[in-house]
């Protein structure tokens, strides 16, 4: 094991910051092709054994509201934030943040990230759908945020090699249908898909073929269940890869275990059997070219007067409770900066690189998920498999963006836990007792009532998550100020972050959407946004809240122009040849695909470029003659 | 071992040691205990021995709330006729609360704030999980013929099953068109 301070003063072909999802696979391939990685990670990498992941889930068994960070210790040398950073304002208006993110924007930006090895690939919750080829050309087609300037065809190989890499379950012939998905002449998905849930089956013998109506545009928007890609061991396709078939990745550190999911319903925040994908176990399969350092905290990356980047300056600590420092450097031809979206632009930014368009740190974007719930008229079996096995995907796509956010309709499988905190609040509920010592107490059931109303009332439990797309604003940034630091005198992130008209219109096209679906279940729909929670905003009449997904975006955009975009399209500095930016950072759109993929995509993409870079940089000098003058050159053919 | 403390059981060494494990409490309290839980979860002894966390569960009662006012708590349980329902005073009310809630989610919850003042508590009136496996044994799943999310997993494709009275459904798509089209 190397310690962070042993890494002082060498040189590296490559550096990569972050050992998250994206910068473990640039690590994976770059190892792969013989080049020198150094990994380094800001957090601990005490997940990486089985004991550390054991004591992860004591940790989340533990913990007294189950968010995605829960069984991830805290680390006051690298602090990640946490949703339950954000509380209502004392004033009953807004909220306050808490936390590490300093927040002073209309709405709160309400997503987590971990900053630990695996990072926040370790606790995503595993849907990995495509963007849709029109997701591409937001602007060109739709009118709002901004072009990719490349598209679906561009990524159509490495979304196949992100697939691989991550060990994807899903039906492609079902993508191609209901989606519309291009995809190699005969391609399938490395497994079967994950089968659907119980729920899933109920929705679509209710609502299949049924159709509800777009407020805005007037037209019929037809239902249909459509099973979602995981990122999740199911039983692997032997048509695969030409017949040669799929060999399904264990857990990290327990050899031959977690080759398929078995339902323990907790993918986000921990996947017990590690049948999930993460970071880590690619990092198994890291060659010894690869050197992997945590506790290193990437406080400035250097650069020369020729505006080349030299290396990184880092932080070395050894207690994540009581962090006392010292500070070294690195060298590298490369630098990769995966640190996520957040991370990567506060470090430019305090570095002062990479930011002559002044768009590092713009542009932040996320999935806003708005929540809908109620009470189905029988038992549907909630809090069984993985988080969301289906969604309803006609509301991805068309003409109605011009008018409206688009949105992926995702069926929540377990209940009503993230739109109430089920199981628990069903339980106290029932029992009387409400969210303060302080309130009078209910009365309560007891015995064989409190038994059968709790197994009636939770097995009824449906809820509907609208991950609305968020169009790029500049005015959603990332930005730093000396005087909010954070323990060893990094600065911490500053947000300001908005949600704009066209993603409220879309929140109100939802909710009408989500109201007729209720109807056409004959369920008793519970949606309620109380008017002190700390995102809620009234559009056009109505009030909302809504939740963070997870998937920070668009900090550091690519786009054709050094002018207006951070990256080139391969992910590269327009200011600096030789530092490369990777992650969701560079997504100047988000379509209605949770991230990950599309991120994996783009990473082994990046890989390519940089491999290239360096074939360049340590290619021998060959010396020839001048040519003469008039001769007529070789074309090429 | 270089603590310098003696290993036998002398008054220092358990001064030294103030976290030492209390003595195993007899099993007729414990058998008292889930009887008085069979009343106010509707779960038989049966189910409550078989989480395994009976023993523990009358230790945190007893830690949080102390001997006196649990064996009062007994003591008025038994007179309202082991109906929870029919439990006089706002201490009473709120300790079946608190107990029925510790069995239901694995998690002791803080009291009334009225009720903590009478108690005269030693502790703070906070909410913990008990323990990890407190989790686990949490008898809400099974309410609803679920399992701990993240534990007891039931296996692969488990998920697609009917729950109890519900029928077999076909999985949605493709599969169900092309078993329409084939009749």
């Amino acid at each position: 094991m190397t310690r962070a301070r042993e890494v002082d003063g060498h040189r590296y072909d490559v550096i990569v910051v972050g050992a998250g999802m994206a910068g473990t696979l640039v690590a994976k391939r770059l190892g792969d092709q013989g080049w020198r990685v150094l990994v380094l990670e800001a957090g601990t990498k005490t997940l990486n054994t089985w004991p550390g992941h054991l004591d992860a889930m004591n940790t989340f068994y533990s913990s007294l509201i189950k968010v995605p960070n829960a069984p991830y210790r805290a680390n006051t040398a690298a602090p990640s934030p946490s949703v339950l950073d954000t509380l209502p304002a004392k004033d009953g208006h807004g909220y306050r943040s808490v936390g590490y993110l300093v927040q002073d924007g209309p709405l709160p930006y309400g997503t987590d990230y971990l900053r630990a090895d695996g990072g926040t690939g370790m606790h995503w919750l595993g849907l990995t759908p495509r963007m849709l080829p029109q997701d591409f050309k937001v602007r060109t087609e739709f009118g709002y945020g901004r072009d990719w300037p490349i598209g679906y065809d561009d990524l159509q190989h490495y979304y196949c090699e992100a697939e691989r890499e991550i060990g994807v379950a899903g039906d492609t012939a079902e993508q191609a249908e209901a989606i519309g998905l291009p995809f190699p002449e005969g391609y399938v998905f490395p497994m079967h898909e994950i089968p659907s849930s119980y729920l899933d089956r109920v929705l679509a013998r209710e609502l299949d073929g049924k159709s509800v109506l777009d407020r805005y545009t007037q037209q019929q928007v037809e239902l249909q269940v459509v099973n979602t890609p995981h990122g999740r061991n199911s039983t692997p396709n032997q048509a695969y890869d030409g017949g040669r078939g799929f060999r399904p990745e264990s857990a990290a550190g327990l050899p031959n275990y977690g080759e398929r999911c078995v339902g323990n319903s907790s993918c986000t925040p921990i996947c017990p059997v590690q049948a999930k994908y993460n970071p880590l176990k690619t990092q198994e399969r890291w060659n010894r070219k690869v050197t992997l350092v945590d506790r290193a905290v990437v406080s400035r990356v250097l650069v020369a007067d020729n505006g080349r980047i030299t290396g990184v300056e880092y932080q070395a600590y050894d207690d994540p409770g009581t962090p006392v420092a010292t500070t070294h450097t690195v060298e590298a031809d490369i630098v990769v900066v995966a640190a996520h979206a957040i991370e990567t632009a506060r470090l430019l930014l305090a570095s002062e690189v990479a930011n002559s368009s002044d768009q590092v740190g713009r542009n932040l974007m996320d999935h806003p998920v708005m929540l809908t719930w109620g009470l189905m008229p029988g038992q549907i079996g909630p809090f069984r498999g993985p988080g969301s096995t289906s969604g309803f995907e006609k509301f991805r796509m068309g003409d109605s963006r011009k008018k409206h956010a688009p949105w992926r309709l995702v069926i929540a499988n377990w209940g009503w836990t993230w739109a109430a905190g089920s199981p628990g609040s069903d339980v106290a509920d029932l029992l009387g007792i409400p969210d303060s010592p302080f309130k009078p107490r209910g009365k309560a059931v007891y015995g064989n009532q409190l038994r059968e109303r709790l197994g009636d009332r939770i097995g009824r439990q449906v809820a509907f998550q609208f991950e609305l797309e968020q169009d790029a604003q500049p005015g959603n940034r990332v930005t730093i100020d000396p005087r909010y630091r954070d323990a060893l005198g990094n600065c911490r992130p500053i947000l300001n972050y908005d949600l704009s008209d066209h993603v409220k219109k879309g929140m109100r096209a939802a909710l009408d959407v989500s109201h007729q679906i209720f109807q056409l279940l004959g369920a008793d729909e519970r949606t309620a946004y109380p008017s002190d929670a700390p995102s809620y905003f009234q559009y056009d009449g109505a009030g909302y809240t809504f939740q963070g997904a997870g998937h920070g975006c668009g900090t550091h955009v690519m786009g054709d122009h050094r002018h207006n975009s951070v990256v080139d399209q391969w992910q590269r500095s327009w200011d600096h040849a030789n530092l490369y930016l990777v992650g969701c950072g560079s997504m100047p759109s988000i379509g209605t695909s949770n991230p990950s993929l599309t991120m994996a995509a783009l990473a082994l993409r990046s890989v390519e470029k940089i491999h290239h870079d360096l074939m360049d940089l340590h290619r021998p000098l060959v010396l020839r003659p001048t040519p003469v003058p008039g001769y007529a050159q070789p074309r090429e053919a | 071992m270089t603590t310098g403390v003696p290993l036998t059981p002398t008054a220092l060494a358990s001064a030294a040691m103030p976290e030492a494990p209390p003595p195993a409490l007899p099993d007729r309290d414990v058998e008292r205990f889930v009887e008085l839980s069979v009343a106010l979860t509707g779960f038989d002894a049966f189910d409550l021995h078989g989480t395994g966390m009976a023993r523990f569960y009358l230790r945190t009662v007893l830690d949080q709330i102390g001997d006196q006012p649990y064996h009062d708590f007994e003591t008025a349980l038994e007179q309202a006729g082991l109906d929870p329902e029919k439990l006089q005073g706002e201490v009473a009310q709120d300790l079946a609360r608190a107990i029925a809630h510790l069995w239901y989610l694995g998690v002791w919850p803080p009291l009334s704030a009225t009720v903590h003042a009478e108690l005269r508590r030693q502790v703070a009136n906070t909410g913990f999980t008990a323990s990890p496996e407190a989790y686990v044994q949490g008898l809400v799943w099974s309410a609803f013929h679920g399992h701990p999310q993240g534990a007891k997993a039931p296996g692969f494709g488990t998920w697609a099953a009917p729950p109890p009275g519900a029928p077999e459904l076909p999985p949605p798509g493709r599969h169900r068109r092309q078993a329409g089209d084939g009749r």
